[in-house]
């Protein structure tokens, strides 16, 4: 499992080669078994093979630089927030969408797939191309396909991260 | 090239909307990231453009293309950055002087 976690990539070039509907299923139940506050359950997902939707989600979403071969959406349902009496800006919201992204790129990467988050499109264009209902927020797509071999626009940090760097024993010790 | 087409009207509608909605993300985002949506926007347009442009600009357009490529990959160094923006806009300048007919001296 910690060889997955660490050899998991950003993806952001990907070739044209289908993602098995098979395969796409079982990221997405990655996704169900996300841990998530209060076990509420507030995220609804939306799937996408199609060529001409993945097409025009490409052209709302400025921040997709991938041309995958499917996409799922993470979306909040807010009726369900309402439901659990919850307060919109409680952070477990939030969480939970993160908590599923990462299950769900860690699947795909166990599968040999790469994935790519991609949170900088328009929420309302993409309402609109994907038919998703007001009481919906589409909160990040995690673009889905096969990885190409070149082409990757790597992100290098400034400096050397470790988990040692971000860690503080006991008390923060600034 | 005058009169002539740059990009068909499917072209065109990808660029709108691209343009558009990243006037709405920018609202949300970092300013810099509004430098990166404008180039990301003449990379794509520059690439419309090879496809319907004579022979004696795709090579200009082709260095275009090139240049942004490198230059989104190396945002974090915002000196280095805002340096091959300025190096970007004076070969972009250079090539409509040229195409003008403006090069050389004052007469």
């Amino acid at each position: 499992m910690l060889e997955l976690i660490r050899t998991r990539r950003v993806i952001r070039s990907m070739t044209d080669k289908p993602v098995k509907r098979a395969h796409l299923e079982k990221v997405l139940e990655a996704g169900r078994w996300a841990p998530c506050g209060g076990n509420h359950r507030l995220l609804r997902f939306v799937a996408i093979q199609n060529p001409v939707t993945l097409r025009l989600m490409r052209k709302v979403s400025p921040g997709m630089s991938q041309r995958p071969a499917a996409a799922i959406v993470l979306c909040i349902d807010w009726d369900q927030v309402k439901v659990h009496k919850i307060p919109a800006h409680d952070r477990a919201i939030s969480i939970d969408v993160g908590t599923a992204m990462e299950n769900m790129m860690l699947a795909a990467h166990s599968i040999k797939l790469g994935s790519g988050p991609v949170t900088s499109f328009s929420k309302e264009a993409l309402r609109v191309v994907l038919n998703i209902p007001q009481n919906l927020s589409p909160e990040v797509i995690i673009c889905i396909g096969h990885a190409a071999p070149k082409d990757q626009m790597i992100m290098i940090p400034k400096k050397k991260v470790t988990w040692q760097s971000l860690t503080d024993w006991e008390r923060y010790a600034g | 090239m005058a009169g002539s087409m740059a990009l068909n009207e499917e072209e065109a509608y990808e660029l709108l909307t691209f343009l558009v909605t990243s006037a709405r993300i920018q609202q949300d985002e970092p300013a810099s990231y509004g430098s990166l949506r404008l180039l990301t926007a003449a990379e794509r347009l520059s690439g419309f453009m090879m496809e319907h442009s004579s022979s004696g600009n795709r090579g200009f357009l082709a260095g275009i293309q090139e240049d942004i490529e490198q230059m989104t990959d190396s945002m974090a160094d915002v000196e280095r950055f805002v340096t091959s923006l300025d190096e970007l806009c004076r070969v972009v300048a250079q090539h409509l002087v040229e195409q003008n007919g403006l090069s050389g001296g004052a007469s």
